[in-house]
C-alpha cells in the first residue's frame, strides 16, 4: 500500500489532490427504517481480517504522511447507509459481499427480522457503514 | 434484489465538497463498475478509472455514456504500478480501496 501511495505521488503534479475515500469498520448500526421512524436492532460483528486491513491502511496513510509525500488537509466520518426491502436480503448481500470481514450475529438478526416483520409495509432494512472521506495535498520531495 | 446505496446521496456531495474537478485530470483507483465515476466524470477532462475486478469494469464500460467515452478510460491495472508518466493527473482517488 505504500507503494501505491508513492506510485499515486509520483502521477499527481505538484500540488496535486488525492482524495481517500474508504469503509472504516466499527460495528456498524443495522436498523429497520419506514416513514414513521427509524428503530436499531443491534451492531454487526466486526471480524480480526477486516479491522488488520483497517490497521494497515491508517499506518500506511501515516508513513506516507511522515515522509513528506501529503499533507492533510481535511477529513471526516459520514454514514454510507446500504438498504433492502427485506432481513433475507440483507443477510444474502452480507455472505456473498462481506463474507470474512463482518457478519451478523444471530441476536441482531433476529431481532431484526422481528422488527421487520412487525413494522410498517414500507419497512427496510439498513446497515449504516461508518465512511470517512480524507483529502490529501501532495508535498514536494523533502531534500 | 432490492439493494439502495446512499439514498440520500451523501458521499456525492461530500465528495464534491472535497475536491473541485471541473476540467481537472483524475486517476479513480478502485471505480469498480463505475459507481461513483458517473456521479462526477462529466466535469472532468478526463478520467482514467481503475480496477483489478474485470467483471467490474466490464459493467463499467457497458454502463459508460456515449457522451463521455472519449474522456473516460478503464484499465485492469495495479496501484503499485501506474503505467502514466509523471505528474499526469491534478486528481487522485483511491475509491473504496485500501
Amino acid at each position: 500500500m505504500v507503494h501505491a501511495l508513492s506510485e499515486i505521488r509520483r502521477v499527481l503534479v505538484p500540488n496535486g489532490i488525492l482524495i481517500d475515500l474508504r469503509p472504516v469498520l466499527d460495528r456498524w448500526q443495522v436498523e429497520v427504517a419506514s416513514a414513521s421512524g427509524i428503530r436499531e436492532t443491534g451492531r454487526m460483528l466486526d471480524f480480526p481480517i477486516g479491522l488488520a486491513d483497517d490497521e494497515a491502511a491508517n499506518e500506511s496513510i501515516a508513513k506516507a504522511e511522515r515522509e513528506g509525500w501529503f499533507l492533510r488537509e481535511r477529513e471526516e466520518f459520514f454514514p454510507f447507509v446500504y438498504s433492502w426491502d427485506s432481513p433475507k436480503e440483507m443477510e444474502e448481500w452480507i455472505s456473498a459481499e462481506w463474507e470474512g470481514f463482518i457478519d451478523l450475529d444471530e441476536e441482531t438478526g433476529k431481532t431484526t427480522r422481528s422488527a421487520w416483520a412487525l413494522g410498517d409495509a414500507d419497512s427496510r432494512v439498513c446497515v449504516n457503514v461508518k465512511m470517512l472521506i480524507t483529502r490529501w495535498r501532495k508535498l514536494q520531495a523533502p531534500s | 434484489m432490492s439493494l439502495q446505496r446512499d439514498p440520500d446521496r451523501i458521499e456525492i456531495k461530500l465528495f464534491r465538497k472535497y475536491v473541485d474537478l471541473k476540467d481537472k485530470r483524475v486517476l479513480e483507483i478502485g471505480c469498480g463498475e463505475g459507481r461513483l465515476t458517473w456521479q462526477y466524470a462529466s466535469a472532468s477532462s478526463l478520467t482514467a478509472g481503475l480496477d483489478l475486478d474485470r467483471d467490474a469494469l466490464r459493467v463499467a464500460l457497458i454502463d459508460r455514456p456515449s457522451n463521455l467515452s472519449s474522456k473516460v478510460q478503464f484499465s485492469t491495472v495495479k496501484a503499485e504500478w501506474l503505467p502514466f508518466r509523471k505528474e499526469t493527473f491534478d486528481i487522485a482517488i483511491l475509491a473504496w480501496s485500501f
